[in-house]
């Protein structure tokens, strides 16, 4: 079976559920709209960023990126709808890939539109207090921020797969990315800096602390979307559907 | 051929045997009812033939190959699993071309097997305001998508109402008569008996027949005789005399058991006894499979033995 179809027939999906599509529109809308609210925040000591001042909204859009990706594995997983896919596809791991690519594509596509938007809402609001950011790191902001929410929607999308339930990933992810990683967020230099958001969210910051740099950091990430697709393939190769 | 091939097939879940050692064999041509009581293991057998279940040992195969090695299955198996399956906040369109998309199935086989649904005027509602009967319908929609020569169906008259019931018995019978190779579980008897041309029957995951639904019936239920008459004493006596075993039932009604309508009909008329009504009582799917499933309660440990005992069902 090629693969071409397979992975139009996983894109219909995505496109065919507005649910979805609107998961992808929150990932812009959020991560602008709090991006703003930081920007707005005139407090600035003296660690202010400029540049993660205006991506500060990828903590919150994270959350719809990582809600998309777990959606899109776990409709399969809701009354037979994998059997019906399977049939059509039995072969389990181009099946797979084509949902990971159907998934991770828009969402860097999505992901880049939200870097473009948060930025430039973010330096409107910072106004001169962000005029010390240069060209290069806003770009590198941006192309950052797509990459890092499709190594997020894909992590998702990979843990449901091998946890059957887009609930379970979502209670899992959730309050692990609004708790635990802002509680240890201010420990740099230790091992809290492999975490998945923590090590991605370096490229965001105009200076890298710790031990990771920009890229090495998403490296990281994507180590870790990897490992999730990877497992979520096995499981379902390996199981009965 | 296009035949669907079990040879020797289990599965086991854990330490519970879903599927015991089953070998039969679906031939092109004619509808295959596939009967057993709830968690026989119909449902295992169909996954297992689709390459959706592993098996725990043995094969599955469709035209001599395993399902999981054809290229674009949808153009060779078609199924029905889960009236569930569509996902609700698709459209019944949406949920076909998908299908369609990944076997590089033309769009327009969506509304053409809506249309064969009965489903045309309400493709672009959402599948979550469908009804049981919409879905199953939309169920043996996606089943056709591909025109494929081998149909498998799991107890597709569930929840239908009784025009859609009518619709999926002709519909059945048409896909046998085009030739292709019919497997349809039931639990239902009088339904199975409405479509079915042969018998696949399981029972605890095991094969306990797989022959013409004709024969199956004959084989375990005799035919019976049913006479009306206003000299009741007489007909008994005449009976009685030619090894008949005539008994009373309601408004001058009786039964004669072990009896052909065609032998009894003419020991009577030259009789003189008044028949006001003479039928012969054939043995229904029901009665038989009763009968089988009897002995195989009675003979667990063995073999089922044909029984030549009527059954009153």
């Amino acid at each position: 079976m090629p693969f071409a179809p397979v992975l139009h027939s996983e894109w219909l999906k995505i496109r065919t559920l507005r649910s979805l599509l609107a998961g992808l529109a929150a990932v812009v809308v959020v991560t602008a709209a709090f991006s703003a609210i930081a920007g707005l925040d005139a407090s600035s000591d003296e660690d202010f960023d400029p540049l993660f001042s205006a991506f500060f909204g990828v903590s919150f859009g994270q959350i719809a990126a990582i809600t998309f990706g777990a959606q899109a594995v776990s409709s399969e997983f809701q009354g037979g709808a994998l059997r019906v896919s399977l049939a059509a596809v039995p072969h389990r791991g181009r099946w797979f890939a084509a949902k990971a690519t159907a998934i991770g594509v828009p969402a860097l596509a999505v992901g880049l539109v939200t870097g473009f938007v948060s930025l430039a809402v973010g330096k409107a609001v910072l106004g001169d207090r962000g005029s010390g950011l240069s060209w290069g790191e806003g770009l590198r902001g941006v192309v950052g921020c797509g990459i890092y929410l499709a190594l997020m929607a894909l992590f998702a999308a990979g843990l449901t797969a091998l946890l059957r339930s887009g609930v379970a990933t979502l209670s899992i992810l959730i309050p692990f990315l609004l708790i635990v990683s802002f509680v240890v967020g201010g420990m740099s230099g230790t091992v809290a800096d492999f975490l998945p958001d923590k090590a991605g969210q370096v490229v965001l910051h105009e200076t890298a602390e710790g031990f990771l740099g920009p890229w090495t950091g998403l490296a990281v990430t994507g180590v870790w979307a990897g490992a999730a697709l990877v497992a979520g393939a096995w499981s379902v190769r390996r199981r009965d559907a | 051929m296009t035949s669907i091939d079990v040879q020797d097939l289990t599965k086991e879940y854990g330490s519970t045997r879903a599927v015991d050692r089953l070998t039969f064999h679906v031939a092109p041509g004619r509808v295959t009812g596939f009967l057993g009581p709830n968690g026989a293991g119909k449902s295992t057998t169909m996954r297992l033939v689709l390459g959706l279940d592993r098996p725990t040992s043995g094969t599955a195969t469709i035209g001599g190959r395993p399902y999981a090695t054809l290229d674009e299955p949808l153009r060779h198996v078609g199924a029905l699993l889960d009236a569930q399956a569509a996902h609700g906040a698709r459209t019944a369109r949406d949920h076909l071309r998908v299908l369609a998309a990944s076997n590089r199935l033309p769009e327009r086989r969506a509304d053409e097997v809506l249309e064969e649904a009965g489903l045309a005027s309400v493709a672009r509602r959402r599948v979550r305001t469908y009804s049981l009967g919409m879905r199953q319908r939309l169920g043996v929609a996606a089943a056709l998508l591909g025109d494929p020569p081998v149909v498998l169906l799991d107890e597709p008259s569930n929840g239908l109402d009784p025009e859609g019931i009518i619709w999926i018995r002709e519909l059945m019978r048409r896909l046998a008569r085009e030739g292709r190779t019919v497997l349809v579980s039931s639990h239902l008897m009088n339904e199975t008996a409405s479509f079915a041309d042969h018998l696949v029957v399981l029972g605890r995951g095991r094969l306990l027949a797989d022959m013409p639904m004709r024969e199956f019936i004959d084989a375990r239920v005799q035919p019976r005789v049913r006479v009306r008459t206003t000299e009741g004493a007489a007909l008994r006596e005449l009976l009685a005399r030619h090894g008949y075993d005539a008994v009373e039932g309601a408004d001058e009604r009786w039964i004669v058991h072990h009896a052909r309508v065609d032998d009894i009909g003419r020991l009577i008329s030259g009789t003189g006894v008044p028949i006001l009504e003479l039928a012969a009582e054939e043995g229904t799917l029901e009665q038989a499979y009763l009968d089988l499933t009897a002995t195989e309660a009675e003979f667990a440990a063995k073999t089922p033995k044909t029984s030549n005992q009527p059954q009153e069902a």
